[in-house]
């Protein structure tokens, strides 16, 4: 039985991780799919889909900070330019 | 029987005293009745505990999270549920709040907050913890 607080720190999990890598492209990528991902499984009420999904995204966070170490090996050498406060 | 004597005793006593208060007021002149009226200070009606720079902080980022226009009203002590925000929303919002102080909340302390104030309250614990 999954409850909502542990929802709520698996989404808060998801969105911490994704904020170390170094690359905007897939920081703001993590941000944006566990965002979309949570919203719309946002709604469910059968308990055993909520499980599914749950263990669906627990995956995911193992994903996500196995790549994070690649990534942390390999830093881009210039700044995107969508991070540059271009005026 | 002696109680129902004590009782009529006491209703005959009760509207004597209130005539004589009757009286008093009918009696009395202007003098009799002064009192002067204390002119209130202003008060604020929310008294919260953080500085106003952190929340005002702290509006802003919420107003940019949830896409508020100018017009809508953020003080200290607006529920996050208020402004139509769900528990993800909340979430997003705790995120972009430690973004923009540079801070890390703790997940317990980071899920109980809903309003304004209570993030702003946390944010300054943490960053005096920090400094």
């Amino acid at each position: 039985m999954v409850a909502k607080c542990q929802v709520i720190s698996l989404c808060r999990s998801l969105l911490r991780a994704g904020r170390k890598y170094p690359d905007y492209n897939i920081r703001e990528y993590t941000k944006q799919r566990t965002l979309d991902g949570f919203r719309m499984n946002g709604n469910l009420t059968d308990q055993s889909k909520v499980n599914e999904v749950y263990a669906e995204g627990k995956e995911q966070l193992e994903v996500v900070e196995r790549v994070l170490k690649v990534y942390l090996a390999y830093p881009p050498k210039t700044k995107n330019i969508m991070e540059l406060n271009v005026q | 029987m002696a109680s129902m004597a004590a009782a009529s005793t006491s209703l005959q006593a009760r509207p004597r005293q209130m005539v004589t208060a009757v009286k008093c007021f009918s009696q009395g002149s202007r003098s009799n009745l002064s009192f002067t009226l204390r002119p209130l200070p202003t008060r604020l009606s929310v008294s919260c505990a953080a500085k106003p720079e952190t929340v005002d902080k702290v509006c802003e980022v919420v107003k940019k999270q949830l896409s508020l226009k100018e017009g809508d009203q953020v003080t200290a002590a607006t529920k996050f549920a208020e402004l139509g925000a769900d528990s993800l929303d909340t979430v997003e919002i705790v995120m972009g709040l430690e973004e923009a102080f540079d801070i890390e909340m703790e997940e317990d302390k980071a899920q109980a907050i809903e309003t304004v104030e209570e993030a702003a309250e946390l944010i300054e614990e943490i960053l005096k913890a920090k400094a």
